[in-house]
């Protein structure tokens, strides 16, 4: 295998080769049942065949196999000797799937032994499409569709066998065994002889995929009329599968091959179509919306990017490569004002002159230096298309398996925001759209009885708004019951009784954001969210992004998000506190008021201030960073809200808004609590920011009697 | 070597084929404290905390720093001073004084008037992230053959930072476990 930083390079490669594959066969899904345009056959067989260079080049063989046997079928397609029908089009997807998958264990560096089986089906699967239907049949071995690698191996006198069982109408099947080296040999003849009852034993081969260092694998042909029960049943930790694939379909299990390797994963058993998902990267993992069990479950079940590249257009690095040719231009002029200043000597005043033209200097230096940061920015930044392409695809898929007529729609998929803000989206998104679907959309019947069109709609939209991005989940569904949101966040002791009715349409509706309102099965009676909106929310707020509700009943339901266009630079408020500086990041600020302390209430012992009608907590940071308090009558109040809550800083000192870098703090310190990091200022000194998310956590949980 | 080269190794292995026992009889083999002549004493850099001097490996050593302003880490590990701007690069300043048992409380450090004039920041290397220790004043370079090295007497505390004892003309080294000392 190649050194892990060439193979960054081919994941890197064969990702944006994928990508493009699948814009293209996306088309090629939605355009089922049309002639296809030859261009994008054309496109799509490119596709398939630089990735098997590629991944040949790489000796990625398992890729490689894969894609290869995809350009033959598309080859063959494309020079119109076999027709493009809904089987050739979703064993195409499945094959990107696999592609993405396998790719996705090769990135992690981990071997995909559980990948093997599906892929070796595909490949058959692709092969025999590639053959297409009108010559199956020359052969009889040819008909039943065994592996040709495997066929490869067999003596003429095991494939005369095999004919003489396919003649029999006998059903064919492969028994892969994994036997430890030490007693293999008594355990392949025990095996043989329970077998031998049962059918017949055509041939022993070594498996084509080997077991681990001291275990040995071997693939068994065993024809028998038997059913797949009673050959299981003396099996003994041997698995069965068939080893055609194209028995009459009576004979075998709907789902040959792949189905023992997915038996566990796909145990939600209405969803057929979903045995990719589990391993395809595609992020629908999430068994059942219920488990709100977290949206990251390992990094399998994501829809991220498998890596960490950005592919920028050359014209943006251009424009980076003026502003540092300008600053070299504005560094010599420095350079000669300081060459001047020194000829001029000590104690000998500058002429003024030089001062104009050092302030000239200075000027232009600032603001090239504002072009670069730009320039940098926008070298990050990515079209949000990246991740709605995916999350369109997957969105076509879960429709379909769930059964309902739903019309998926996306628009802004141009806008720019940075590749991490991008990256960590796509699962707060995914998890919002599945809400939309699972039950925000009403079945058929529900919406023909509201008059409703019986086709609903998801829609999922994203705009620039200044410095904020703005994104749209909605569905025209039944919108959220107020009524039984108010009983659970009783229920739940979320709130009381008395406060669901003092609260604002807007407040209810943002208890569902709170941890403890979704973990029960009986959420999902509540016609609407609920499931591991939190996550969300979470998620969300590590971005410094906020999330609001809308939700009519009847009408359905909008999420919006709001996000920073970019969390490399920020801009941040500095404040003081007892002699120290720390840095707010402005996001998360609402607004400053000042406070007398006079005018401090105190709820269950904890300082809580008003504005405007509203009681927020009062948390002096002096106090929470454990810092000498120093008297005083009146503090400044720095009003942060994340995500759903607002409580209000305390500080000494307002200084002034800067653009600042925030950088990680050294490996050891990571775990400092409510820090995020440090950035250094004009004075070189490193200042602390704070990481709002985790002060706001901290400050508002029960046990922290911080005031 | 791969997991399965060793498995071969073990299958292969005949006591019989062992010459372990017999190096130790053969005569040219050195047991005894001389050191041996082709030894290079390895470099050591040398820094004074508080009445004793303390060591460690140059290799480990990124570079020396003056102290300049040290930015306070609220809610902290108590040996950490507090977190230093190098060159853009934000790096943790540690106390090792107290976990040496040669101060009670990790000095309070703003800037550099509150320390002496000798004192230095060593910049350490680390794999788990490079770490500032804040030293009393640097000696240099020393060189100690590593064979001639004493492991720590047992003084009855509890200084399991301490790796070993070097000496060189007249002057005791204290080397210091970093690993241990930073945690």
């Amino acid at each position: 295998m190649a050194p892990p930083r060439a193979l960054d390079e081919f994941v890197t490669e064969a990702n944006e080769i994928l990508e493009s594959l699948a814009k293209d066969l996306f088309v090629l899904d939605q355009e089922r049942g049309r002639e296809p345009d030859p261009e994008r056959l054309n496109a799509i067989f490119r596709a398939a065949h630089s990735l098997k260079g590629l991944s040949a080049m790489f000796g990625v063989d398992r890729v490689s196999r894969l894609a290869h046997r995809a350009e033959d079928v598309l080859d063959a397609l494309r020079l119109g000797r076999v027709p493009l029908d809904d089987r050739l089009v979703d064993t195409l997807i499945e094959t990107l799937d696999m592609l993405q998958a396998l790719l996705a264990r090769v990135s992690q560096g981990t071997h995909a032994p559980d990948l093997e089986v599906g892929a070796d089906h595909l490949q058959e699967r692709l092969a025999q499409l590639a053959r297409g239907q009108a010559d199956a049949g020359v052969d009889l071995l040819d008909q039943v569709g065994i592996d040709p690698q495997m066929r490869s191996v067999f003596t003429e006198y095991e494939e005369h066998r095999l004919r003489e069982n396919v003649k029999k109408g006998v059903g064919l099947w492969k028994v892969r065994a994994v036997y430890s080296l030490a007693d293999f040999d008594q355990q392949l003849a025990a095996l043989n002889a329970r077998l031998k009852p049962l059918g017949e034993v055509v041939s022993t081969l070594p498996s084509s995929q080997p077991g681990d260092e001291s275990s040995i694998a071997f693939d068994l042909v065993f024809g028998s009329s038997r059913a797949r029960g009673e050959i299981e049943a003396v099996l003994d930790g041997a698995t069965l599968s068939p080893l055609t694939s194209r028995p009459a379909p009576t004979e075998v299990t709907p789902r040959p091959g792949p189905a023992l390797v997915f038996d566990s994963s796909s145990s939600n058993a209405p969803r057929p179509a979903t045995k990719w998902d589990d391993v395809s990267g595609s992020g629908v993992a999430l068994p059942e919306p219920t488990s709100a069990s977290g949206l990251r479950l390992s990094p399998d079940t994501s829809l991220r990017s498998l890596t960490q590249t950005v592919r920028v257009d050359i014209g943006r690095l251009d424009a980076l490569m003026n502003s540092i040719g300008e600053l070299l231009l504005i560094r010599s002029n420095i350079n000669r004002l300081a060459e001047a200043a020194r000829q001029v000597g000590t104690g000998v005043a500058l002429p003024k002159l030089w001062g104009q033209e050092l302030q000239r200097e200075a000027r232009a230096l600032e603001r090239k230096l504002d072009e670069l940061q730009k320039g940098v920015l926008d070298v990050r930044m990515v079209p949000l298309g990246q991740v709605f392409d995916k999350l369109t695809r997957l969105m076509r898929r879960l429709v379909r398996e769930s059964g309902k007529d739903v019309d998926f729609e996306v628009s802004g998929g141009d806008v720019e925001l940075d590749k991490l803000i991008v990256e960590e989206l796509s699962d707060p998104l995914m998890h919002l759209l599945r809400n939309s679907l699972d039950h925000g959309i009403e079945p058929p019947e529900v919406r023909r009885l509201h008059h409703k069109p019986q086709r609903g709609k998801i829609r999922l939209k994203a705009r620039q708004q200044g410095n904020q991005v703005l994104i749209e989940v909605g569905d025209d569904g039944g919108g959220m019951d107020e009524t039984r949101i108010r009983q659970v966040a009783v229920q739940r002791g979320l709130a009381t009784e008395e406060q669901t009715r003092e609260m604002s349409r807007r407040d209810l509706l943002n208890l569902v954001f709170l941890p403890g309102f979704s973990t029960r099965a009986d959420v999902s009676e509540l016609s609407g969210r609920g499931v591991g909106l939190d996550v969300v929310k979470t998620n969300l707020a590590r971005l410094s992004g906020l999330i609001d509700i809308d939700s009519r009943r009847g009408d359905g339901t909008t999420f919006t998000l709001t996000l920073p266009l970019t969390l490399a630079i920020i801009r941040a408020l500095m404040v003081g506190v007892s002699g120290r500086t720390y840095a707010v990041p402005l996001s998360s600020v609402m607004e400053i008021v000042s406070i007398r302390h006079a005018d401090l209430r105190t709820v269950e012992r904890r300082e809580v201030f008003e504005v405007r009608g509203q009681t927020l907590p009062f948390v002096r940071l002096a106090r929470v960073f454990k810092l000498a308090e120093a008297q005083r009558e009146r503090s400044f109040v720095v009003l942060i809200g994340l995500a759903q809550q607002r409580i209000g800083l305390a500080v000494d000192e307002l200084l002034g808004q800067e653009d600042i870098v925030t950088k990680p703090l050294g490996g050891r310190l990571r775990a400092i609590p409510g820090v995020s990091g440090a950035t250094e200022l004009g004075d070189r000194r490193a200042v602390l920011v704070l990481d709002v998310g985790a002060l706001m956590e901290e400050l508002t949980r029960p046990a922290a009697a911080a005031g | 070597m791969s997991r399965f080269a060793e498995l071969l190794d073990r299958f292969f292995y005949r006591p019989d084929e062992d010459v372990g026992a017999f190096l130790e009889l053969a005569p040219e083999v050195d047991t005894g404290p001389e050191v041996a002549p082709e030894e290079v004493p390895e470099e050591f850099l040398a820094f004074q905390l508080g009445d004793e001097t303390y060591a460690v490996p140059i290799a480990t050593v990124r570079e020396i720093l003056k102290v300049g302003d040290v930015t306070e880490v609220p809610r902290g590990a108590p040996n950490v001073i507090g977190l230093i701007n190098v060159r853009g690069e934000m790096l943790p300043l540690y106390d090792v004084k107290v976990r040496l048992k040669l101060a009670d409380a990790a000095p309070v450090v703003r800037s550099r008037a509150d320390v002496a004039r000798g004192a230095r920041i060593v910049l350490i290397r680390d794999p788990e992230g490079d770490a500032g220790v804040l030293v009393d004043r640097v000696h240099g370079v020393v060189k100690l053959a590593l064979s001639r090295l004493e492991s720590a007497p047992n003084l009855g505390l509890e200084r399991d930072a301490v790796a070993g004892l070097g000496r060189k003309d007249g002057n005791l080294y204290i080397l210091i476990d970093l690993e241990q000392a930073l945690s």
